[in-house]
């Protein structure tokens, strides 16, 4: 049934709230259910060919993945238990991630702001800008050693470029009518730059933020991979060499929801600093 | 050619406006040539032309978004040399701030001029309400239909107070229906608070039914000026009342000559 809520002359707004009939089609189709089946058929597939020993010993079952999560909390390797590695991990990721963030915003912000920073900086950036960030680890570990520091530079050469480029984009993307609105109303440069720069600007560098933030967990891995002694990456190493499939796949799902959670507060984030984007999402 | 004197009574005089773009590869596009027009104080003018007749150019010249080659835009008297709040310009595309709900979008021309928080709400109430959106003070653009963001966009404009209203094709996307109403809902604001308006249109009825005179632009580039017409009909209009059709059919006439 719809009925008008509010009607200005001409132009009505419609609220429509209807009652479907409740049968056994609206059940199929209802998206939750439809994720449950989603979750259930992969569980099942897995535990299938893990039983079927598809990959001879080196897959493991979601249960033997779950006994091994419940004693590597209790146990401890080399010195820390399960969260303490996983927060080594998203210790990491939150100072470098921290650490690019502050310095490469601003910085897209300023360059595509001032045509002058931009001339400056950009050969600069174009140049380093293709090079892959596990590129740097080998030259990372001569200079910081194998220490925290080289890992937090990793990941502070991943994330740096993704929030610098989204930065830029988001204030060249701007509609320049947008402007000539703040100019026509009495404004000059510094209120074009706060009341359009800045919030046009933002959905493009959370946007920056996410792509940033898995680039992250990449490189954390990568760098955890090759030298540490802690972190997730540490966990799926001795994974290998201790053969144990249970291990490398119960890291690789904490990782998943570590990510996941970490995007999820980001996300959070923006919907609070952008209650417009809201807005335009839920409906 | 219709030249009109220099009188100091007039609110915007165009003095030999003509504009010529230089595009990428020093290509030049000659847009206006030679405009001299001059509009009174509270008179509400409307340029017609079609489609790149450079008319929306001539519009952001007297905005002062853009500097006119040779010629002068003068508003009372002083040279125009740049965009301000004395001119409220409505955009063909409504421009609004997504980020900004209507109350944000209509108060910040008074934001941006410093007045006071109390003072600025009420001064955007006033517009809000004059627009017929009381109500929808803290709804965001995007949730507005297509006319109900043009009256945003009006009611931004008129919180300035400005000396000029400039309006480019404020309904050009409008659907038939809602474009009509907002013609005469735009009759009836502009009654109700009397402005100088300088109202761009492709459309021959808009532009009968709220002139109160006509500057019709030659329909090919560069825009030069064509005829002028005094729409001499009471108001509220009628698109049905015979002098309406007659002089529909006079400016059909005349401009099909020079498409």
């Amino acid at each position: 049934m719809a009925k008008p809520i509010r009607s200005i002359a001409n132009e009505v707004q419609m609220q429509v709230k209807e009652k479907r009939p409740f049968t056994i089609l609206t059940v199929l189709k209802n998206r939750w259910f439809l994720y449950t089946v989603s979750i259930t058929a992969f569980f099942l597939l897995w535990d299938t060919v893990a039983y079927r020993r598809v990959f001879g010993g080196g897959l493991a079952r979601p249960q033997e993945v779950i006994t091994q999560l419940g004693k590597m909390m209790v146990d401890t390797m080399a010195g820390k238990s399960l969260m303490g590695h996983v927060w080594a991990s998203t210790h990491r990721i939150l100072i470098g991630f921290s650490l690019a963030s502050i310095v490469a915003v601003p910085l897209g912000l300023m360059m595509a702001l001032n045509r002058y920073v931009n001339a400056f900086v950009r050969p600069v950036f174009d140049l380093l800008k293709p090079m892959p960030p596990i590129a740097w680890i080998s030259i990372a570990i001569l200079w910081f050693g194998i220490g925290e520091e080289s890992k937090v530079f990793i990941i502070v050469v991943g994330t740096f470029v993704p929030c610098l480029l989204n930065a830029f984009n988001g204030v060249r993307l701007i509609e320049p009518q947008l402007y000539d609105v703040v100019r026509m109303l009495g404004g000059n440069r510094r209120d074009e730059i706060i009341q359009v720069c800045f919030p046009a600007a933002f959905p493009a560098i959370f946007a920056g933020l996410q792509i940033s933030l898995s680039i992250a967990w990449t490189c954390v891995l990568a760098a955890e991979l090759v030298s540490s002694r802690s972190g997730l990456g540490f966990i799926i190493i001795q994974g290998m060499t201790l053969s144990k499939p249970a291990q490398i796949i119960g890291g690789m799902l904490l990782i998943a929801v570590a990510a996941w959670g970490m995007s999820l507060l980001v996300s959070g984030l923006e919907k609070f600093l952008c209650p417009w984007k809201r807005e335009v999402m839920s409906q | 050619m219709n030249v009109v004197g220099v009188e100091h009574q007039d609110k915007i005089v165009c003095q030999n406006i003509s504009k010529v773009f230089i595009q990428k590869g020093n290509q030049r596009v000659h847009v206006l040539e030679d405009i001299n027009l001059s509009v009174k104080e509270n008179e509400f003018v409307v340029i017609l032309g079609p489609g790149q007749s450079g008319k929306s150019t001539l519009l952001r010249i007297i905005a002062g978004l853009e500097t006119p080659t040779s010629g002068k835009a003068i508003l009372d008297g002083v040279e125009v040399a740049g965009p301000g709040p004395d001119r409220g310009l409505v955009f063909q595309s409504y421009m609004l701030f997504p980020w900004k709900t209507v109350m944000g979008n209509v108060e910040l021309g008074p934001k941006l001029r410093g007045i006071r928080k109390k003072e600025r709400r009420e001064i955007a109430s006033h517009y809000i309400n004059l627009v017929g959106l009381d109500g929808f003070e803290n709804h965001y653009p995007h949730q507005l239909s297509g006319g109900m963001k043009q009256r945003v966009g009006i009611a931004r404009a008129y919180a300035n107070n400005p000396e000029l209203m400039l309006l480019d094709e404020p309904f050009g996307q409008l659907d038939a229906q809602t474009r009509y109403f907002m013609e005469k809902e735009t009759a009836r604001i502009w009654e109700a608070e009397k402005r100088t308006v300088l109202f761009v249109t492709n459309n021959i009825d808009e532009a009968i039914y709220l002139g109160a005179r006509i500057i019709s632009l030659q329909g090919k580039l560069p825009g030069r000026m064509h005829r002028v017409y005094e729409v001499d009909l009471p108001r509220p209009r009628e698109h049905t009342d015979m002098k309406f059709l007659e002089l529909r059919h006079e400016i059909t006439e005349a401009s099909e000559l020079t498409l």
